[in-house]
Formats: C-alpha cells, structure tokens, sequence
C-alpha cells in the first residue's frame, strides 16, 4: 500500500506540476515550477558551517549515496508491486553557489506519462550560497510529502551532523 | 508418496545449495575488523547488514568470494593484502505491517596493506547508514580515514 502511494506521487508529481503536458526539463524549470506545485515545496535554511565545507560535503556524498539503482517489493492480498529506480545525482560548485540535483528515472513499476529529461524527472534540487558570519543558506526545492529520509541526509550533510547515506527504499 | 518425499528433499537441498550467498572463508591473516550497529525504524520493523566480498581482476571486474553476515556486533576477517578487493554492504529492511522490503547497498573498493588493519564501522540507524573505514598500522597503532572509493575509478589510478 505504501508503495503504490509512492507510484501514485510518482504520477501526481508531473501532472500536478507539470500540467500533465510538460515537465521541467531542467533545475532551473524545476526550481521555478515547485513554488506552486501541489506536493512540493521550497524550504529555505542556515547552517553554521562555511559554503566551502558544504560544497566539499555535497561533493563526496552525493556520488556515494545517490547515485544508487533501488528496489522495492509490495506485497498484499491482492497485489504484489516491484518498483525499481535510477537515481542520479549531479553537482556543480562555483565561487558563490554549490547546487545538489537529484534524478529519478523509475526502470520498472511506474509509468512515466510525460517528457521525461535525461537522466530522469528532478526529484529535488538543494542550492548552497555563501553568507555573512561563515554561514550558508540553503534553498530545497522538494517534495512535500514523503521522502523524508533524503530530505533529512541532505540536511545533515549541510549541517555536518551524521554524515550518512538516506536508504532510498524508505523514501 | 516416496517420489514425493524425495522431490522435496531434492528441492530443499537445490535451493539451499543455490542461493547463490556463501559464507565468505579466507585464509589470509584477519585484516579487516567490523564492527557493526543497526536499529530499524518503527514497529516491527526489521534491517540485516551484510557485507559481499568480491575480488577485482586485472580489467576491474568483479568475482563474488562470498558474504560476511553482519548480525554479530563485531566480525574479523582476512582480505587478500596488496590486492584490490571490493565491498558491497548491504542493508536489507522489511515491514511486517506494510509488508514491504527494499535492499540498499554500498559498495567501496580497498586494497589492503600489508602491515596495516582495517577498521570498519557499519551503522544504519534512522534509516540513514553509514560506511567508514580507518587504515591502522599493525605496529605503531597510527590511523587515518580512508576516502570512499568506487570501482570506478578501478584502473585511473596510474
């Protein structure tokens, strides 16, 4: 059940934000469609940590735990749902502004209805710019629901604490 | 009813002989310690830490040797020195109420030193796991983080 929930914010995703038609094909698309998005939202914090620490820690983490291909099995009475998943990270570090996007190309047990970009529709984009005192803000772009474990990691690598990798089947 | 009984124990044996997981065996002297913590994340809730041991060929291709089962807290076991080994941790969670599973796994490359051990910390707590690895020399006890490889990079070295 919890699974076919997932599929179904899979769908709802591009065709609430995407108005069934079209779909952002990029960050910066993707950026400006969450603001007014049914299940995505744009959250905005500080970190007591320098951005070159933050850029560093996006750097060796995203590689290490995003870039992952899950599989997940439902199972019930009357259904039995396999749902794997690409997910690809990318990130790009200039002076003033590390951006952190995520990919996700669903291999098996979704059906993807429009425009999918290459390397899969923006599941979440994380931009890091250096202020004042040392600290860095970070923009997430994101869903609203669910995915609460990759929201939290991300989180974690900005701040620093627990350095770790989210298990994307728990999404 | 006898050919009944023998195609089950046939069957038992068949999918127990090829499950296609063995228990990783080594000779070599015990290099490698890992120490291992998992806590699953709600109500009857369940995670398995494992890890595959691979060795890696001349064109970076892997040979499955077999898995180290990580339920124990601590495990020691010997990796081939001077030899590219590769780890694939993997963390196998299931719901009893949703029914569910899903596999996560983490893989890292390591060539072992000789003279050197290898300490491995494996948690997945909260649903976030953590892999790391310290490089200990045997004799003077000094020690350094080692950086996440992939076997990607297998070959780029030189």
């Amino acid at each position: 059940m919890r699974y076919q929930a997932i599929a179904l914010f899979g769908l709802a995703i591009p065709l609430l934000s995407g108005c069934v038609t079209h779909h952002p094909q990029t960050a910066q698309e993707f950026r400006e469609a969450v603001p007014g998005a049914f299940l995505a939202k744009v959250e905005t914090f500080v970190v007591d940590r320098s951005f070159e620490d933050v850029a560093k820690t996006f750097q060796s983490k995203a590689p290490e735990c995003l870039n992952v291909r899950v599989k997940t099995t439902s199972q019930s009475n009357t259904s039995y749902q396999v749902i794997v998943t690409d997910y690809t990270p990318t990130v790009h570090v200039s002076a003033d502004k590390a951006e952190l996007h995520l990919q996700q190309h669903h291999v098996q047990g979704v059906l993807n209805i429009t425009e999918e970009p290459n390397g899969g529709y923006f599941l979440l984009v994380a931009d890091a710019y250096p202020i004042a005192g040392g600290q860095t803000q970070v923009d997430l772009y994101r869903p609203s629901m669910g995915y609460k474990v990759l929201v939290q990691a991300i989180k974690n690598w900005a701040t620093g604490d627990n350095i770790g990798c989210p298990d994307l089947t728990k999404i | 009813m006898l050919g009944r009984v023998v195609v089950l124990i046939l069957s038992a044996g068949f999918i127990a002989g090829c499950s296609g997981l063995r228990p990783y065996v080594s000779d070599y002297d015990k290099n490698l310690y890992i120490t291992t913590r998992t806590e699953a994340s709600g109500f009857l809730a369940n995670v398995r830490a494992a890890v595959d041991i691979y060795s890696v060929d001349s064109d970076c291709a892997r040979q499955y040797q077999g898995t180290i089962d990580l339920r124990k807290e601590s495990v020691a076991v010997g990796l081939p020195p001077d030899t590219l080994s590769s780890l694939s941790f993997t963390f196998e969670s299931s719901a009893f109420l949703t029914n569910s599973r899903g596999t996560m796994s983490y893989d890292t490359v390591l060539e072992p030193r000789d003279g050197y051990d290898y300490d491995v910390n494996v948690s997945y707590i909260d649903n976030i796991y953590n892999v790391s690895i310290r490089e200990r020399n045997s004799s003077s006890g000094e020690s350094r983080e080692l950086v996440a490889n992939f076997l990607d990079s297998c070959g780029n070295s030189d």
